[in-house]
């Protein structure tokens, strides 16, 4: 099978999958805990039948808007030949979404609170907070960081040799073009899971048991995705000797075949996942949502970025949704880390 | 381990954030040289100003309650070098048995209430 004909298969079947998945969750999140509810707001009966049908209508068509600018997107480049872009087109896609249900859900819950039952809908006043301090390497897992660590360090330095051999022989781009962005995916994934860690919020004393349980149950899903993106980056560059090294007949063959483990490990850790995200709906259902009490008294942001140099948080309450506080150290970690990728394939392209 | 807040509470937020590390630490529940997590993480958490914590933090380590080591945060004192006068440690028990008498309580009973305070301040407690 051509490459090009893999990375469209990758698209439609597997990116395709999960999008759909994706949808069907977020169709049905504004109801999970029944009709009485609108996300976490407990709304009067009726509520369906009146306003929530039209708020709960404009909250899935927005949802859906991602979809409707993706695919005439993704027809064009298929269309054009423009196939390996698809690859772009999913990182961008996925966040799209992401940031998407954030803005979507606060707008439709921001909403659906003028309809909320009497009285429920209060902020608490009593919460507490977890006094001890989250470290990364108490959720690390040492056997799998070590073969992380080894399995990187085995596969540049053969690739270094492999590369010195002959300098002149192989190209720079192709032997350490893909081990590069792979290395660079393991410090994004990396600082990915520092913020799991690091993410916190007070939960309420009333279920505080509950409450404490479902977000635990959150960080452990999060963090298996971030670990389980590091261990398939590993695979990608243990297995990257194995395509260079490959005699010039037969190494599409290899490039392909490292192309199909990667896909099957995406599919293996994707099923793991969704598994995953049923225990975390679980607890999540078991914990009455709760409105938490604003301590911060801020002034609502009124750009979608702000400078909030005292202000913890990542996102700022905005008039309308969040705004980006670029004074955060994980905002400007990820700026960072995105002008680093862009000047990494700058330089990759000037080596060619 | 967990700190209460109380937004019904008359007081600060900082200043229910040092009280329960006191309480915390009288119980022994935070014992001699326990890390206290960083301003930055207990903001977070609890959704404030980051001035609000390190206020809260200042105060314990003006009474001597918390060492503050640059590069690896705040851990609590010895309970050795918490070398506060004993008449400035009275002062807030005058108050607060000031207050008992003007509400009109009898000795005895303020004894007794007094008696379990201590209990459960100190619940926990090795000392």
């Amino acid at each position: 099978m051509p490459m090009n004909k893999l990375i469209l298969f990758y698209y439609v079947v597997l990116w395709g999958g999960s999008r759909l998945r994706g949808s069907v969750r977020r169709w049905k999140q504004p109801v999970v805990r029944g009709t009485d509810w609108f996300f976490n707001v407990r709304v009067q009966p009726g509520f369906y039948e009146g306003e929530g049908k039209s708020l709960l209508r404009r909250y899935r068509l927005r949802m859906l808007a991602t979809a409707a600018v993706e695919a005439p997107i993704a027809v064009a480049l298929i269309a054009t030949g423009h196939i390996p872009y698809l690859g772009w087109l999913i990182l961008a896609s996925a966040i799209a979404v992401h940031v998407n249900h954030l803005f979507n859900v606060e707008a439709a819950e921001r909403k659906a609170r003028g309809f909320a039952t009497p009285g429920e809908d209060q902020p608490v006043s009593a919460m507490l907070v977890p006094l001890e301090t989250r470290r990364l390497r108490d959720y690390t897992n040492r056997t799998v960081e070590r073969l992380i660590v080894f399995g990187s360090i085995f596969s540049v330095a053969w690739l270094v040799r492999f590369y010195l051999d002959s300098p002149s022989g192989h190209n720079f781009g192709m032997v350490f073009g893909m081990p590069i962005f792979l290395l660079y995916y393991q410090l994004g994934f990396l600082l990915m899971k520092n913020a799991v860690v690091q993410w916190s919020a007070p939960i309420p004393k009333m279920q505080a048991e509950e409450h404490l349980k479902a977000r635990e149950e959150r960080r452990k899903l999060y963090l298996h995705v971030a670990d389980a993106s590091r261990i398939m980056v590993t695979a990608g560059l243990v297995l990257w000797p194995f395509v260079v090294g490959a005699p010039e007949a037969r190494r599409e063959l290899f490039f392909k075949a490292h192309f199909v483990v990667l896909m099957a490990m995406a599919v293996i850790f994707g099923i793991w996942h969704e598994m995953g995200r049923n225990s975390v709906l679980k607890a999540a259902l078991r914990a009455n949502p709760v409105r938490m009490p604003d301590l911060l008294n801020a002034q609502p942001a009124g750009w979608p970025v702000c400078y909030q140099p005292a202000t913890p948080t990542l996102l700022v309450r905005a008039a309308r949704g969040y705004s980006l506080n670029l004074a955060n150290r994980f905002t400007l970690l990820g700026a960072g880390y995105l002008a680093g990728f862009f000047a990494l394939i700058m330089l990759l392209r000037m080596s060619q | 381990m967990f700190l209460t807040i109380n937004t019904d509470d008359a007081r600060a937020i900082y200043q229910q954030v040092a009280d329960g590390i006191k309480e915390l630490i009288a119980r022994g529940e935070l014992g001699e040289g326990t890390a206290l997590p960083p301003v930055r993480q207990l903001a977070a958490d609890l959704g404030v100003n980051l001035n609000t914590i390190a206020i809260a933090y200042r105060e314990l380590q003006k009474e001597g309650l918390i060492t503050v080591r640059h590069g690896s945060g705040s851990v609590v004192a010895s309970r050795t070098s918490n070398e506060r006068q004993q008449s400035e440690l009275l002062r807030p028990l005058r108050t607060a048995l000031t207050e008992l008498v003007l509400a009109g309580l009898s000795a005895r009973k303020i004894q007794e209430i007094v008696a379990h305070e201590l209990q459960t301040v100190t619940k926990g407690s090795a000392k």
